[in-house]
């Protein structure tokens, strides 16, 4: 199989997905000339039409893809950076979570909101903060994260096909992370609410995603001689693959969360949570979770070390396994 | 653009409608006999039928919410009973009881209702956008009031509007006040439509207690947004007799609203100005509009019975549960 990019596997998706459905297009802040690689060249396939950039205008922005997604059309937002869908957040979380279901579940509203997230590029807070934690706290909106280039593609075909907002960033640690994908047309999906267990192991089970699960790999397989690691994407945080998680835990019996999300109210600290109720039995050892600390993330050279990262990881595992 | 009679006839028996309408939701918040608040339309009843009276079932709207929207929404032919059930919290509600005083009527392209003052721009201008793209001739007329335009979201949407040149009208229905605060001390000039100016938009003030000279100025700026000419900025000056929501004090800043201030305003009643051009251009007797007034009220009494025979709505959680998300 070839190997490409995640980025090009989000473009392949997106292409794809466009042929096939004239009511998908993309809006965003430069999309056409691409400040990322995802939207490089579309315009010139699908014109300006269906190839949108807006002002600096966040809200007008996501309005065009709110009003767009009532009139029937399947809307891609791309706010560059994930922190900016701050700036229009009662729009894109309250708004669009409550529409559906507050208005008595009779219209659905396909919208998908995508954005680079993630530490690595030392780029500070606003340029450096997860989302996914925060939309997953809103009811009504699914949110997801590819981990691989073959996920990323098949991820976002599926967010693209559903009839429900669905938030799924990416994460710019692994923008070029090369990995393996079936040809261009050679359509496949993959699931939203889906786990994958992408390393299998007994020892303790191991909950990353994004550029924290290259991380937990490359931890896992360090530790191979010594623990074996079970390592688990959860792919989606809404819908979460529960079942995955906890079947692992009959194995292992002992959990290490990884989440670059803050410590306080994150996705970790929910997970963490559902575990101690529904699977308290399973567990041997406290759980852990390898977290951003609440502060607001730091640029410079701070990021690395403050960030989750694979020394964290493996100290981690260790604590859980002594 | 000049109104034909009918088209007058029409605007008469929605504003004697809405009066109506707006006087039973106010007698029934008074009685318990509403959930959640209500935003009385009392005087600032004419700019909504005008803008609403003459859109087709495909244009889009967005009532203000004063009144909440009724007035904007039984003139674009939408049953009121629906939204009175679910004003009422019950299961023959639009919103299937789940909404207290949200409305939703996809059919008739009203989507929504956000306690969000000014949530109506953003979407506008979506609206607007798969309009143009369809290339059919909807408009979305996108009502508010004068707070609505301090949202940064408001010039936004005036921005994208214009550089795109979409179908969209900005209603602007100013009452002057924003809950307390009037329309003077929080806007630096006058008038709200100045802002279209630095836009390049067209606008036009008219005078929102006439009916019949706002549905003019809608008309055209319909024609205009039809015909791909984009939008228009249109400030109805209207009034709002009563307090911003039933049982907050009539304050104008931090003082009571004086009772001259209430005599100057009540003798710019919307029906009373409407029902003197109608006599004396002749279009209408005294009992014609006697006989729109009774027919309204037979309504209401049906609207009424409709949601009061309801029964109240109180789903399990694990029912509504599966209303989350679409299939």
């Amino acid at each position: 199989m070839r190997t490409i990019t995640l980025t090009d596997a989000i473009r392949e998706a997106i292409e794809e997905e466009m042929r096939v459905d004239s009511s998908v297009f993309v809006v965003g802040q430069d999309v056409r000339g691409a400040i990322f690689p995802h939207t490089k060249g579309l315009v010139e396939e699908f014109g300006t039409d269906r190839v949108v950039d807006t002002p600096i205008a966040e809200s007008g922005m996501y309005g065009v893809a709110f009003g767009a997604a009532q009139e029937g059309m399947r809307p891609i937002v791309d706010f560059m950076f994930g922190g900016f869908s701050y700036v229009t957040f009662s729009e894109c979380s309250v708004t669009t979570g409550q529409y559906h279901f507050l208005h008595g579940s009779q219209h659905a509203l396909p919208i998908v909101i995508t954005a680079g997230v993630g530490t690595g590029q030392r780029l500070a807070n606003d340029h450096a903060m997860s989302i996914h934690g925060t939309f997953a706290h809103h009811p009504g909106i699914k949110v997801a994260m590819p981990s691989t280039p073959y996920d990323a593609k098949g991820m976002f075909k599926a967010a693209i096909r559903d009839n429900n907002p669905v938030v799924i960033p990416w994460h710019m640690g692994i923008m070029m992370l090369k990995g393996e994908v079936p040809g261009i047309g050679d359509d496949y999906i993959v699931p939203l609410g889906v786990a994958d267990v992408k390393r299998v192991g007994s020892d303790v089970t191991v909950l990353a995603n994004s550029l924290q699960l290259q991380h937990a790999l490359s931890v896992a397989e360090k530790l191979a001689p010594e623990i074996s690691v079970e390592v688990i994407d959860p792919r989606s945080f809404v819908p979460f693959d529960m079942e995955t998680l906890l079947t692992s835990l009959e194995k292992t019996n002992r959990l290490v969360i990884v989440d670059e999300d803050w410590e306080s109210g994150g996705f970790a600290a929910t997970v963490s949570a559902r575990v101690v109720e529904q699977g308290f039995d399973l567990l041997d050892a406290p759980i852990l979770r390898v977290t951003l600390p609440n502060m607001p993330v730091p640029g410079g050279y701070m990021e690395e070390y403050v960030a989750p990262n694979p020394e964290r990881i493996e100290a981690a595992i260790r604590e859980v396994c002594l | 653009m000049a109104l034909s009679i009918d088209q007058k006839k029409s605007l008469m028996t929605n504003l004697i409608r809405a009066e109506e309408f707006n006087r039973m939701m106010y007698r029934r918040m008074m009685q318990g006999k509403l959930i959640g608040f209500y935003h009385p339309a009392e005087g600032a009843i004419a700019p909504g039928v005008a803008a609403s009276t003459f859109l087709n079932q495909d244009d889009n709207l967005s009532p203000h919410h004063r009144g909440h929207g009724i007035t904007h929404m039984l003139s674009k032919g939408i049953d009121i009973k629906y939204y009175l059930a679910e004003h009422t919290g019950k299961v023959t509600g639009c919103c299937e009881g789940r909404s207290a005083f949200h409305f939703s009527f996809p059919e008739h392209k009203v989507y929504m209702m956000s306690g969000f003052i000014g949530y109506n721009f953003a979407p506008a201008v979506g609206w607007g956008f798969a309009a143009k793209q369809r290339q059919k001739g909807q408009v979305v007329m996108n009502c508010s009031g004068d707070g609505s335009y301090g949202q940064g979201r408001a010039h936004e949407a005036l921005l994208m509007a214009q550089n795109w040149k979409l179908p969209i009208i900005f209603f602007c229905e100013n009452n002057g006040m924003s809950i307390f605060s009037t329309a003077m001390e929080m806007h630096p000039k006058p008038d709200i439509s100045s802002l279209a100016e630095g836009f390049g938009m067209p606008s036009a003030i008219v005078d929102g207690q006439n009916v019949f000279e706002v549905a003019e100025a809608c008309l055209e700026a319909i024609a205009r947004a039809r015909a791909g000419d984009g939008p228009t900025f249109i400030e109805a000056k209207t009034l709002r007799f009563n307090e911003h929501d039933i049982g907050t004090p009539d304050l104008s800043g931090w003082e009571e609203r004086s009772e001259q201030e209430h005599a100057e305003m009540r003798a710019r009643e919307p029906v009373t100005i409407a029902t003197k051009i109608a006599l004396e251009e002749g279009w209408l007797t005294q009992p014609d509009i006697d006989h729109m007034r009774e027919a309204a009220l037979r309504e209401i009494a049906d609207v009424e019975a409709f949601a009061d025979e309801s029964e109240i709505a109180r789903p399990p959680v694990e029912e509504l549960m599966q209303g989350v998300f679409a299939p």
